[in-house]
């Protein structure tokens, strides 16, 4: 009982460095500009990919809200609609994350993930962008061209997660 | 190059699935959007009276009355369908929801059509 | 057998084409406004033919009525100030003002024509507003001894007034009152189906082919229709609105629709609107009737409408909630979702 009560324990140690890295992604994301508004890349996926496959379900579920929150107010976006259409795109990647890495491996490898966790973010986000943000059918318009990025990021971040993971195994950092 | 290569080995077949499935979705999405625009009024005809034209944008149940009796459409922001008919057969009901322009549901026995219509239809001039 | 097949479609195709009615508008910006004329259903050359008799009679009446600028009714509104007498050779004119005096007296003077000078004084008889309101003072003196249609004597073809403060303003009658011109000109040279706009004054002739003339009616707040509604044959629809002419002071909106008896702007209402049965003046009626339904009070409104036999009325209160007559509400199509309206049928 002479403890602190908030001990960190490893996985604290390993949740805020690969936040670290997921915020700093975020955040150079943020400053670059993007041809079309409204899509991005998603670069920061590819450590909560990393994080899902090297550790486990909750390690990537904190490592994302963790930097849903800290990006969002380091670009000074907190509680504005920003931070609620990436904060629900992020709930709702992680739900079908913890589904999806329950398929056998041997048949769905990190490209199913990736690419789930990046259809995820776009559901996420039309939900609150129809519910709150153009109450109107008509954002459905926009769907091609975000399911389409979705899917050309999902199948990058997958490629580069894969080369990381490969990287990172053997020299067994973190 | 060679690690393009080496990715594309570790896709599996559940991945191809995905992937599939991913594509099917996109054009889906496509075909939805290139069907637009959804219609913004709803025209109401039967066999005693003039036609009736109805804004979508409301939620609301209307009576229709017909050739055997009152039916029910359902107008739900945006779309419509019949709810309750005097019909034998249900047709019209089984149908379902109707958005877009042009889109007809034709209850014969009871002599109701409901359509949907554009914008350009709903009036001939403004009074201001 | 199968090019019979693919001649009789390109026939039926051709057929249907070419009977495909055809709609003929013609559009001119006279009256200081906006008038559209749509003809249904007759040839190109002969709709254009009789827009352009319309067309020219507006242009006559605009040099004829007009308050403010050069017309007859100046000239008439300078001899009474000067304290003369007019002398008008003109039966027109002379019916016009009858019909004034008689809906001003049905209306207990919420309609009033008579109040020229308390336009002027308010800044609407010039293209854009003062953007002033006058001094109480000024309103006062003109309050005092209110001048009505009764202070205009017509002695034969002589119109003189004892009030020097008498000014014939036919803004709120004119428009509608070409409205029956129109009708009258349709019908003369055998035009069954047309629609009419004059500034959002409108009278149907017939219909659109099978189906009534359908009118949107303006929201007073946003840029769309509020509802639409089928206007029958021979039917006319008027609005009064404080969004067309008006000006805002200390973010007060001060309309052209003057109440006589406060010589201030109604702001009671956002937009009045009434639909009037075939006459030979519903098209004045509908222009002139949907002033005392701005003006008046809100719990005189209905009396009111009653007393003018206005069975078809709506009326969008200043806070935005309507007030609308059972028969107009069976036959009004909202275009706006009604769950943010507070509507009271009467």
């Amino acid at each position: 009982m002479t403890q602190s009560i908030i001990k960190p324990t490893k996985k604290d140690h390993t949740i805020a460095k690969l936040a670290a890295i997921a915020i700093v992604l975020s955040v150079i994301e943020f400053f670059l500009p993007s041809p079309i508004p409204g899509i991005k890349p998603g670069i920061a996926n590819i450590i909560i990919l990393y994080t899902l496959v090297r550790f486990d379900f909750s390690t990537a579920a904190w490592v994302s809200l963790v930097r849903v929150f800290v990006s969002s107010i380091i670009v000074g976006s907190f509680l504005s609609p920003t931070f609620f259409l990436s904060l629900f795109g992020a709930i709702v990647s992680l739900v079908l994350l913890y589904a999806v890495q329950k398929l056998p491996k041997p048949y769905f490898s990190i490209v199913s993930l990736s690419l789930i966790a990046s259809f995820g973010h776009i559901v996420g986000q039309f939900i609150i962008a129809r519910l709150w943000i153009i109450p109107h059918d008509s954002i459905f318009n926009l769907l091609p061209l975000f399911l389409i990025s979705a899917l050309i990021f999902g199948l990058f971040s997958a490629f580069v997660c894969n080369i990381l993971l490969k990287h990172k195994l053997k020299k067994h950092t973190f | 190059m060679k690690k393009i290569l080496q990715y594309i080995k570790i896709i599996k077949l559940g991945d191809t699935f995905v992937i599939v499935t991913f594509m099917g979705l996109i054009f889906w999405s496509v075909s939805q959007s290139w069907n637009m625009p959804s219609g913004q009024y709803l025209k109401i005809e039967n066999n005693q009276e003039d036609s009736k034209v109805f804004s979508l944008n409301q939620t609301v149940n209307k009576q229709v009355i017909g050739f055997l009796g009152s039916s029910e459409i359902s107008i739900a922001e945006g779309k419509v369908r019949f709810v309750k008919s005097p019909c034998t057969k249900k047709y019209c009901i089984h149908h379902g929801w109707i958005n877009k322009i042009n889109q007809t549901i034709v209850c014969l026995p009871n002599q109701i059509t409901i359509s949907i219509v554009g914008d350009s239809e709903s009036y001939d001039t403004v009074n201001y | 057998m199968r090019f019979h097949k693919l001649l009789l479609i390109v026939i039926l195709f051709l057929v249907s084409c070419s009977q495909k009615a055809p709609i003929y508008e013609h559009k001119d910006f006279i009256f200081g406004t906006i008038v559209d004329i749509k003809i249904y259903g007759e040839t190109e050359e002969k709709s254009e033919n009789i827009s352009n008799l319309i067309f020219n009679d507006f242009k006559r009446l605009h040099n004829y009525l007009h308050p403010w600028e050069k017309s007859l009714i100046s000239s008439m509104n300078n001899a009474i100030a000067a304290g003369s007498v007019f002398n008008v050779d003109d039966e027109e004119i002379i019916r016009i003002i009858q019909d004034n005096k008689n809906l001003a007296s049905k209306s207990e003077n919420y309609f009033n024509p008579a109040i020229g000078k308390l336009i002027a004084l308010w800044g609407f008889h010039q293209e854009l507003p003062n953007q002033m309101v006058p001094k109480a003072h000024q309103i006062n003196e003109l309050l005092a001894n209110v001048t009505t249609m009764d202070d205009l004597k017509i002695n034969q073809s002589t119109l003189s007034s004892a009030n020097r403060n008498f000014q014939l303003d036919l803004g709120g009658y004119a428009k509608g009152y070409a409205l029956d011109r129109a009708k009258k000109i349709l019908a003369n040279n055998g035009v069954a189906n047309a629609l009419v706009n004059i500034g959002g004054n409108i009278i149907a002739i017939g219909m659109h082919g099978d189906r009534s003339w359908i009118v949107g009616i303006q929201h007073p707040r946003k840029p769309s229709a509020i509802a639409s509604i089928q206007l029958p044959p021979g039917w006319s629809i008027g609005t009064s609105g404080d969004y067309q002419r008006y000006f805002m002071d200390h973010d007060k909106r001060y309309s052209h629709l003057i109440n006589p008896r406060t010589g201030f702007p109604a702001d009671n209402s956002q937009s009045a609107t009434i639909m009037i049965p075939p006459a030979n003046n519903s098209g004045a009626l509908s222009d002139a009737y949907s002033k005392p339904l701005f003006i008046a009070p809100e719990i005189e409104k209905l009396q009111l409408a009653d007393k003018l036999g206005i069975d078809f009325f709506m009326v969008v209160l200043a806070n935005g909630d309507i007030l609308i007559s059972s028969k107009m509400n069976e036959s009004i199509q909202w275009l706006e979702q009604n769950n943010e309206k507070n509507i009271t049928v009467h």
